[in-house]
């Protein structure tokens, strides 16, 4: 049975921030190679503990990143010596973090130019 | 930064990672499985390290990861696993609704076989006999030489195929053999060019035994102009054909070799007799070759030019002397191909060869002032000259467009079949739409069923067309010749049938799959299912039924059209008898049989076949009857003076002494033939009625005398008039001819077609025939052995055909019809049950409701003739070409097609209405 309606409403809402997630866990694993639940960790601890990235979004995104070939899996021992499949950055994956830094640089450049504005300026 | 071809990294990747999906997929699924485990027991370690109980703790991680199936379902959805699975899903889904009503699924695939099987069939005979090309290396290099002729140009003499064209002018393909020898010296436009001439049959003795064998004769460069190595030994080559009888060699076809040699290797310098003249076998030829002529060709030997005078001195005129071909400046006979040289245009070529041709022509003729030379053009020799494609190419696109009628007809079934399962699953649908699923998925599961149907229907017409490969070639051919074509199996035809069948499912799938999934939700949960929808969708079934009717008219009309026209064909007077009458052919080796001598010969075999127990009569002819081919000659009536060019001219044949006795043809002034008439006394000839009224209107013939002969001419004393008779064709009536005996030709018959009348069965009959042509002549076969009948059934054979094709498709299109009307009367009849209930509890008696149901029918099956009639009449005029003894818009078989039609519509909804009247009201006011 596929996702209903009321799953694609959620995934709809959660488009806006596939982008940014793609960019996020690209940054995290660039950091050294991590598991699923290593990200999760990764990036609320390089953000400051200010991000706490929805646990349902999580692996789609890895398996997506991993299908587009951005990173590469895997299996090893995690700390508690359990079995557990690492993902690390490849090549590609690299020039597309690159590319989404750039991307989001601009992107909020134009949107604070915009926040900016006065009445008075137009 | 980014590579520059970054995003087709990607796509290898993601190329990949999809196919290791699928063939990992169990691995794949443990991984996603313990990836997910992993991370609840990481999470619940962290959180009991926070503080949490271990069981709340557990509990919480699982809460914040969600459903592992949903998750786990959006893993899939990332690495493109979806599709995949709901592909397999649909598939498991359509084969158990298949399995569920079988009846439904054995009618569609039934007919869809059918259909696709008929038109695959076609296809494979249309590919090979107009498609197929010479297995020669590059064959679109070659250029066939084609000669556009005047009536009157200096072309008098020719020995070939030869065609009219619009304006007068006729169009051949062959030249004579010196103008060819100066074409090919002074050749600079081509790559180069060969000749070749499909020889008709020589009598080839192998190890003693003599068989006649289709020969081709060929050029010294003919192997390396086309490009054909030879799979043993070597080919004709240059050193063969310097001069006469500087060659004693042949190559053979792959077909001799098996079946006279074993294919023992070492059949290269064996030694057999062509014509009675010692020639060594060289080469054997790769299989699929076929000769330059056509395709569908079946030479077994080839021999240089040089061995023509030797081998082959062909008589074909009693004028004629019998001089060496080769050196005849105006007998047009060979065939010229050439290979066309890179950088050269086939224009340039063209017109650069025609100039070539003016000059060999008047270097090698004397042109007189005003006669014109022909104009050379050069056509695509890619094929030979397939001179089937003129012969078939017409009747092959009607069939083709037949049995694209009938798949259409199928295709309606099928359709109809869909829309009536859609109706009776609109709750299942509905159901699913509320639940949530998109109508496009819903949509791609009906298609997925529509096209497994149209693929199973499309290997059943496959394996259909399969099954009949075997007869294809046989329709096509004479049944004592061997088949036209080979009966592989290749990959268009393949291609063909699962593009068929996909472009099937697509298109006949999706309209009622749209109409399924346009259903209002709310509307058909409610119990009664009476809303708008209802009534538009009878209307759709209802229309595609009259479109069924319309396209079952036009076969049916086809079939009865082309029926009577081969019932016509047998029954039109012949003008001679055709039946208890045996015929086989003799050809005669000039070698052995050197002029006269053929004659005596002939004279012999007349006289001891006659001493044969059950034979009646025995004669022979130059042209056999009804065989397609005639001869003809001058005719110039004394008194009138010979011209240059232009001259009258008959049809002649050479006849025995009795052969107007033995064909039944009466005399109906003068005498015939008989001993008196040899080849020492005067030249005499009896004409037919049609002769007489056409050159002697108003006279008496018998006594007069006329001219004839080409460059030798002799007079001729006409001593009787037969009745007309018809000469090579069934459908030519009877044109102006005249006939001689044999035995006063002056450099005497070397083919002949002995004619033997007898009631003794043909099987029994034949030993005492052959031993009684052994004991005169032991190395003579008899050739082409066949009843009077069967030649002239052969001659039908094409009419035949189609006759017996276009009735199976008639009766396929009534079955199918009669299917379809069927179905869309049950389903109208169960889908106003209630209304027939209310009717009759008001009164209604069963006959008015049984009136109602078959007026239905009928006002269906009406409007679909009327559709029809307009295109079964546009169909009769393209085919009025084939028809014979009928108009195209004969009313005979117009009629008797409306009432079948109607009949055959009547009794297929016959139980549905009975089914009507026989419904109890109380149950159907219940039946909601």
């Amino acid at each position: 049975m596929g996702p209903g309606k009321h799953d694609q409403a959620q995934d709809k809402s959660k488009e806006l921030l596939q982008g940014t997630l793609d960019m996020l866990i690209l940054k995290a694993v660039s950091l050294g190679p991590l598991h699923g639940y290593g990200v999760l960790l990764r990036i609320q601890q390089i953000s400051g503990e200010e991000l706490v990235v929805q646990q349902g979004s999580l692996y789609p995104a890895l398996y997506r990143l991993e299908h587009q070939g951005a990173i590469a899996s895997e299996w090893g021992e995690s700390e508690n010596n359990r079995r557990a499949k690492y993902y690390r950055l490849t090549k590609l994956g690299r020039e597309r973090l690159g590319e989404e830094t750039e991307k989001w640089k601009r992107m909020s450049g134009i949107i604070n130019g915009i926040l900016k504005t006065t009445p008075e300026a137009l | 930064m980014s590579s520059p071809f970054g995003w087709v990294w990607s796509g290898v990747a993601r190329l990949r990672s999809r196919v290791r999906s699928m063939i990992q997929r169990g691995r794949l699924e443990a991984e996603m499985e313990a990836e997910l485990a992993h991370h609840l027991e990481a999470r619940t370690a962290d959180l009991i390290r926070t503080g949490c109980e271990p069981g709340d703790a557990a509990r919480r991680a699982r809460i914040e990861l969600g459903s592992p199936l949903m998750r786990k379902e959006n893993m899939r959805a990332s690495v493109g696993l979806r599709w995949i699975d709901e592909l397999a899903a649909d598939l498991r889904y359509a084969v158990r609704m298949l399995r569920k009503s079988p009846g439904f699924t054995a009618i569609a695939v039934g007919s869809l076989a059918l259909g696709i099987g008929a038109n695959t069939a076609i296809f494979t005979v249309a590919q090979h006999m107009l498609l197929d090309r010479l297995d020669v290396s590059h064959p679109e290099q070659l250029r066939m030489f084609y000669l556009n002729e005047p009536r009157d140009g200096v072309v008098e003499d020719m020995w070939g195929w030869w065609d009219d064209l619009p304006g007068g002018e006729h169009v051949s393909t062959s030249l004579t053999y010196p103008v060819y020898e100066q074409l090919r010296s002074q050749n600079k436009s081509l790559a180069d060019v060969m000749a070749f001439k499909p020889y008709g049959r020589m009598t080839v003795t192998i190890r003693g035994q003599a068989e006649a064998m289709e020969a081709e004769m060929v050029s010294g460069n003919y192997y390396s102009v086309l490009g054909v190595r030879p799979q043993l030994g070597r080919g004709i080559q240059e050193s063969d054909d310097e001069e006469e009888g500087s060659g004693p060699v042949v190559t053979i076809s792959d077909r001799l070799w098996t079946q006279h040699f074993g294919r023992s290797p070492d059949v290269i310098g064996k030694v057999i007799s062509v014509n009675a003249t010692p020639m060594t076998v060289v080469g054997v030829n790769p299989p699929g070759f076929t000769g330059a002529y056509s395709a569908q060709g079946t030479p077994d030997i080839f021999l240089p030019f040089s061995m023509q005078p030797i081998a082959a001195p062909q008589e074909l005129d009693a004028s004629w002397s019998s001089s060496s071909l080769l050196t005849n400046k105006n007998l047009w006979w060979v065939l010229v191909m050439g290979r066309i040289k890179p950088g050269v245009s086939s224009a340039t070529a063209e017109a650069s060869q025609n100039v070539a041709l003016n000059a060999a022509v008047r270097s090698t003729m004397t042109v007189k002032n005003d006669s014109q030379i022909p104009r050379l053009l050069l056509r695509d020799g890619s094929r030979g000259q397939n001179p089937d494609a003129d012969d078939f190419g017409k009747p092959i696109y009607v069939l083709m467009v037949l049995a694209g009628l009938v798949l259409l007809l199928a295709c309606a079934n099928l359709a109809n079949l869909l829309l009536a399962r859609a109706g009776a699953r609109q709750r299942e649908t509905s159901t699913r739409l509320a639940l949530g699923a998109g109508r496009g998925r819903i949509l791609r599961q009906m298609m997925t069923e529509s096209l497994l149907l149209s693929l199973l229907g499309g290997a059943g017409g496959l394996l259909l067309a399969f099954v009949v490969r075997d007869a294809l070639p046989r329709l096509v051919s004479n049944l004592w010749a061997p088949p036209a074509f080979s009966t592989n199996f290749s990959w268009p035809i393949f291609a063909f049938a699962v593009a068929v069948s996909i472009a099937t499912g697509i298109i006949f799938g999706l309209g009622p799959a749209l109409q399924a999934t346009r259903v209002q939700v709310n509307s058909s949960l409610k119990d009664s299912g009476q809303t708008v929808t209802h009534r538009r969708r009878g209307l759709a079934g209802k229309t595609i039924v009259t479109l069924q009717v319309a396209l079952s008219m036009v076969l049916v009309v086809g079939a009865g059209l082309f029926v009577r026209t081969l019932m016509q064909l047998g029954h039109v007077p012949l003008g001679f008898r055709s039946h208890n009458l045996l015929l086989f052919s003799v050809e005669l080796p000039e070698k052995l049989y050197p002029k006269l001598a053929s004659t005596t010969l002939l004279q012999r075999l007349e006289e001891r076949l006659k001493a044969v127990p059950g034979v009646q009569m025995v004669t022979l002819t130059r042209d056999p009857l009804i065989s397609g081919s005639a001869s003809n000659s001058t005719f110039i009536p004394e008194g009138q003076s010979r011209k240059a060019e232009g001259n009258p001219s008959a049809l002649v044949n050479r006849v025995g002494a009795h052969f107007f006795e033995t064909f039944g043809i009466p005399i109906v002034a003068g005498r015939g033939f008989g001993a008196s008439d040899s080849q020492t006394s005067r030249k005499v000839a009896v004409v037919n009625e049609s002769l007489a009224k056409t050159f002697y209107p108003k006279v008496n013939p018998i006594g007069r005398t006329f001219e004839t002969g080409g460059h030798h001419p002799y007079t001729i004393q006409i001593v009787g008039v037969c009745g007309d008779a018809k000469y090579y064709r069934v459908r030519k009536s009877a044109e102006p001819t005249y006939y001689t005996p044999y035995a006063q030709q002056d450099d005497g018959m070397h083919g002949a077609t002995f004619a033997i009348a007898t009631k003794m069965e043909g099987q029994a009959f034949l030993p005492s025939l052959r031993d009684a042509i052994r004991e005169v002549d032991p190395n003579l076969p008899m050739l082409d052995v066949r009843t009077q009948d069967e030649q002239i059934a052969a001659n039908l054979r094409q009419e035949r055909i189609f006759a017996i094709l276009t009735s199976g498709f008639g009766v396929l299109a009534l079955v199918l019809a009669c299917v379809g009307i069927y179905g869309v009367m049950a389903y109208s009849v169960s889908q106003r049950t209630n209304e027939i209930g209310i009717r009759m509890a008001l009164g209604a008696r069963p006959e008015r409701v049984l009136r109602m149901v078959l007026g239905e029918a009928t006002w269906m099956v009406l409007m679909g003739e009327c559709a029809g009639i307009g295109a079964a009449l546009g169909l009769a005029r393209t085919i009025a070409s084939m028809l014979y003894g009928l108009k195209p818009w004969d009313p005979a078989t117009f009629g008797l097609s409306s009432v079948l039609l109607l009949l055959a519509a009547l009794g297929a909804s016959g139980y549905p209405a009975w089914r009507a009247a026989a419904v109890q009201p109380i149950e159907a006011l219940r039946h909601e």
